[in-house]
């Protein structure tokens, strides 16, 4: 009857229920027992022995009840640990007697999970558990999103009045906090820098439930217009430019002008607002400026009631937004929506869906490996046969057979993970540098965490169940004669190979053309958008914020009297050829401004993108003008209104027609603290279009379509930041020092902020996403192409090897070389084929869910890409065909029939 | 064939054998099984009796057989045990199993006395 003492179902269910109720059942047991012994003396007393003489009779024919309860234990727990040792013992000597297939079988498993397991990480640091806090959950940022526009996105730095106005009327929040953006200058012995400071409001730290690392957080006193001025400092900071030295707690630092005692260094996973220097600040009622005299730019962060939907928080906003609109409509875009959305959205938003792309990449990639494990087993199953055969003669069960083969899947498995685990960890430095910047939160550490060993460890297990089994039950599903008399090498017709195997290459072939046909087109969309121009030239340009001090710098005159002899110095260094000023860097394209246009008139909301320049701006980014002409360096310094627009503005606003001449109002500049009155320019000049609609991340920055924009005066109106562009003859970097000092010499009170090349900083902001996509996805296509490649190799060698006999007699029967090798490889191409095929056409399906990932000049179904794809599949399966049809083909028949 | 020579019960064969009484004689207790194995098979086999029970508890879990406290012959309270349905079909299924088997090994065996 077999060995009961397997995997059976509902033996497995009686052993789990035995758990529960082992005592009663234990006494049961003695009872019978002691029932049974009873019986037995009284039997023997019966046939005439003494009552002494019957017990012990009666004991040595019951046998040893000590044994009977070890092995009712046995049965009654889940695993016989000694039943198990020995399978795994036997299934490492098993996998020991074959190395190849050991070493494949875990490289190809090892290869998927640790891929997946690499970007589960990310997916996981960065997606799902992206912040340390408890009701992460529940924390959402505030948007007023302009409906007329497409994205969904909006304003969400909000005035002081507007912020207490939502802090205070809204019904939603449990508590809400804000943060403002504030360039610290950070002056000590030898200079001035800067840091990314924060004003944040007061509960801020307990909103987050977050303590300091050394020292304390902010608290409500230190709110108080008495209170002494003092900081907290983020981690990163610390380390990087204290050196982690506690000894800088207490201290004092003059920031921005003020002394201010640090009091408290914050943990590593604090970053909140993503700033170095958080400093205590309430916004008030009325006091609507804030850095250099622009409107005070709160960012709100409120904490849902429990209950409380993001659509019921909406509908509660928009009241407050209506109203708030009412009184400052400027403020407003004529038709709006407040949209609520997840704290870790509001950053992460951009790249989540790449991220996802790569991910199910990483899922195909570690079906193909499963298929090819699988096959492997298969085909190591189909040929170990006889091996089972016997042992189930010799009394072994089914269960127990297919629980060794489990074993041995397992074995293989828990390998492959752990290869995978490592992989993943030097993996995931790698990924981490190729991330694209300021896409992920700044709180998310990524690294390999209990979650993502949870999920390999479940993938690695479910990978050796799902893909294990099946190749066992099939081996064990046959009959116990045949095997035993099939010698494994007779004649059986043609080239089948097993279906199961058949069907698992297809399968993989399928599986690998939708990812290399996925990968082709990321690819390709990156070599797309590399080939865009920008409409500018960034090389050898070295930029730099120049953050000028508040009480100095107020108006537009006072910041003119400060570039004006700056650029000047510039100009005359040796190896700059030019140098500017302006109050963007590209690919920004400035600020927004709703826009006037004389003699027009228009229902619709005209709008541009504005920023002030200094005479050589042009030059510097080598952008062409189209008609017209630059402002003078005497234009600028006279602060004329004038103004040199973009072909679009020309295109979407004039309508072709002549444009010099024409005069354009920004009204925003209206309402700057510093305003600029009457702000009618004259347009002089038209340049070609320059990227300037970025948005963080994704592909979207140079496929958004290009605004109008305007360049004025910087000396017309003092803009929010000013930045310096200095074009050079060698490399930027070398300027360095030569530019450092100009500015110092001009006003050794200016920190030379946040200096670069522009090019690495352009190419940082408009390709690392779609970069990232591309390395990943072209690894990740290479790899699923290798994967695949072994897998259809596997299979026709071994099948060609397992008809090593026929192949042999075929030929004494005068089949000739071609024809052994063109069967081998028809058999292997039909596979490919039929996987192609049904490659095709789930690509053409999945295609569209990438769509957004895409350059917009290409297309999901590009020709081009399923052309190249599929023909380099094919290829590589006529490859992986050929060499065993070769191998094959040089059978020698006399060999080959005495091979037996 | 002396009293030393009994063979000892074939692994896995226990279970069919008390199948097989199971189907035969309807409800029985552990005792009465014993006796049954112990009257068919004549003394050819030596049975620890207590491994009736291991192949009983091993029936129970894959719901082959059912099991009812009841009362003895001589009126002590004792656990009867009979053949399910399920246990019916398994007895049929590893009945043409074991004919099979045996056919096997039988023809091995025959094999290698031909040598």
């Amino acid at each position: 009857m077999g060995n009961r003492r397997g995997w059976g179902l509902r033996a497995f269910a009686a052993r789990v229920l035995g758990l529960l109720g082992y005592r009663k059942s234990e006494s049961d047991f003695d009872e019978e027992v002691h029932e049974h012994l009873q019986l037995l003396v009284d039997r023997f007393v019966a046939q005439g022995m003494s009552r002494e003489d019957a017990g012990a009779a009666a004991r040595r024919q019951f046998g040893n009840t000590t044994l009977l309860q070890e092995d009712r234990r046995e049965l009654r727990t889940l695993v016989s640990v000694e039943d198990l040792g020995r399978d795994l013992r036997y299934a490492l000597r098993s996998l020991r007697r074959s190395p190849a297939f050991t070493a494949v079988a875990i490289a190809t498993l090892g290869l998927g999970i640790g891929a997946s397991t690499a970007i589960f990480s990310v997916v996981d640091n960065v997606l799902l558990e992206p912040f340390p806090w408890k009701d992460a959950g529940h924390m959402v940022v505030l948007q007023i999103h302009d409906t007329a526009r497409g994205q969904e996105d909006g304003r969400q730095g909000y005035t002081s009045n507007e912020f207490l106005e939502f802090a205070e009327q809204n019904h939603v929040f449990d508590d809400v906090i804000g943060a403002s953006e504030d360039l610290v200058l950070y002056k000590h012995g030898e200079g001035v820098e800067a840091f990314d400071g924060a004003h944040i409001t007061p509960g801020t730290f307990e909103f987050f439930g977050m303590p300091a690392l050394y020292g304390r957080v902010l608290q409500p006193a230190d709110y108080r217009g008495d209170a002494p001025p003092v900081f907290v400092l983020r981690y990163k900071t610390w380390m990087q430019r204290f050196n982690g030295d506690p000894r800088v707690l207490n201290n004092t630092f003059i920031l921005s002008g003020t002394a201010r005692t640090l009091v408290g260094i914050m943990p590593p996973r604090f970053g909140w607002f993503d700033a170095e220097v958080y400093i205590p600040e309430a916004p008030l009622h009325g006091v609507a400026t804030g850095f250099a005299g622009t409107t005070a730019q709160w960012f709100l962060l409120g904490k849902l009631k429990p209950g409380v939907s993001k659509a019921q928080a909406a509908a509660d906003a928009t009241v407050i937004a209506n109203h708030l609109a009412k009184l400052n409509p400027q403020d407003y875009p004529a038709h709006f929506q407040v949209l609520v959305k997840h704290l870790g959205d509001s950053v992460v938003g951009r790249i989540e869906p790449t991220l996802y792309t790569i991910l199910a990449a990483v899922g195909l990639l570690l079906l193909i490996g499963c298929g090819n494990v699988a096959n492997l087993l298969l085909a190591r199953a189909t040929s170990r046969q006889k091996e089972f055969a016997l042992r189930a003669v010799m009394g072994a069960g089914r269960a127990r057979l297919v629980r060794l083969l489990l074993i041995e899947s397992l074995v293989l498995a828990i390998s492959g993970a752990a290869l995978g685990v490592s992989m993943a960890w030097g993996g995931l430095k790698s990924i981490v540098a190729a991330l694209p910047p300021d896409v992920i939160p700044a709180e998310s550490v990524i690294e390999l965490n209990p979650q993502v060993m949870a999920f390999t460890f479940v993938v690695s297990v479910l990978t050796a169940v799902i893909f294990g089994l099946a190749p066992a039950l099939q081996a064990t599903r046959r009959d116990l004669n045949d095997p035993l008399r099939d010698s494994g090498k007779g004649v059986i017709g043609g080239f089948r190979i097993g279906r199961m195997r058949d069907a698992v290459v297809v399968m993989e072939v399928a599986v690998s053309l939708t990812l290399l046909v996925g990968a082709g087109l990321v690819m390709r969309s990156f070599v797309a958008l590399r080939e865009l121009h920008l409409g500018l030239q960034a090389d050898h340009v070295l930029q730099a914020l120049l953050p000028l001090p508040e009480n100095r710098y107020k108006t537009a005159a006072q910041v003119s009297r400060f570039f004006q002899p700056l650029v000047a110095r510039l100009k005359a260094l040796p190896g700059v050829v030019d140098a500017t000023e302006s109050s963007a860097l590209p690919p920004y394209g400035g600020e927004d401004s709703r826009i006037e246009i004389s003699g027009r008139s228009h229902q619709d909301e005209w709008h541009a993108l504005f920023q002030g320049i200094s005479e050589g701006y042009f030059r510097v980014l080598r952008i062409p003008f189209k008609s017209g002409r630059a402002f003078s360096d005497a234009e600028v310094t006279d602060a004329r209104k004038l103004a040199v627009v973009n072909e679009t503005f020309v295109s979407t606003y004039l309508h072709a027609e002549n444009p010099v001449g024409q005069r354009v109002k920004l009204i925003q500049l209206e309402t700057l603290a510093d305003p600029a009155r009457d702000p009618w320019f004259e347009i002089v000049g038209v340049v070609g279009d320059v990227t300037n609609q970025y948005s963080f991340g994704s592909a979207q920055g140079l496929q958004a379509p290009i605004a109008p924009a305007v360049w004025v005066p910087y000396t017309v109106a003092r803009s929010e930041v000013q930045v310096l562009m200095v074009r050079s003859q060698q490399t930027p970097m070398a300027l360095m020092n030569d530019v450092r000092q100009a500015v110092w010499a001009t006003d050794s009170s200016v920190a030379l902020a946040f200096p670069g090349a522009l090019e690495d900083r352009i190419n940082e902001r408009l390709y690392a996403g779609p970069r990232f996509a591309f390395l990943l996805m072209a690894i990740f296509g290479c790899l699923g192409l290798t994967l695949v490649t072994i897998g259809v190799y596997s299979v026709l060698a071994y099948a060609t090897a397992r008809k090593t006999h026929e192949i042999g007699i075929r030929m004494a029967l005068g089949a000739e070389r071609a024809d052994v090798l063109r069967s081998v490889i028809r058999a292997g191409l039909r596979l490919v084929t039929v996987g192609v095929g049904i490659g095709l056409i789930v690509s053409l399906l999945l295609g569209r869910a990438i769509e957004a990932e895409l350059s917009r000049s290409v297309k999901p179904y590009d020709p081009a890409t399923l052309a190249g794809t599929t023909l380099l599949l094919v290829v590589t399966g006529a490859l992986a065909c050929w060499i065993p049809a070769r191998r094959a083909a040089r059978v020698d028949p006399m060999v080959a029939l005495r091979y037996e | 064939m002396t009293e030393a020579k009994k063979s000892e019960v074939l692994q896995g064969t226990l279970d069919l054998m008390i199948l097989k009484t199971l189907h035969a004689l309807g409800s029985q207790h552990g005792f009465g099984i014993a006796r049954r194995i112990e009257q068919v098979s004549r003394d050819v086999l030596q049975l620890n009796e207590g491994t009736v029970y291991t192949s009983l508890l091993r029936l129970l879990q894959q719901k082959w057989i059912a099991a009812e406290w009841g009362t003895s012959e001589n009126n002590r309270k004792a656990k009867f045990y009979s053949i399910t349905a399920r246990g019916e079909k398994q007895l049929a299924v590893e009945t043409e199993n074991w004919e099979r088997i045996s056919g096997v090994v039988g023809r091995v065996l025959e094999l290698e006395g031909e040598r």
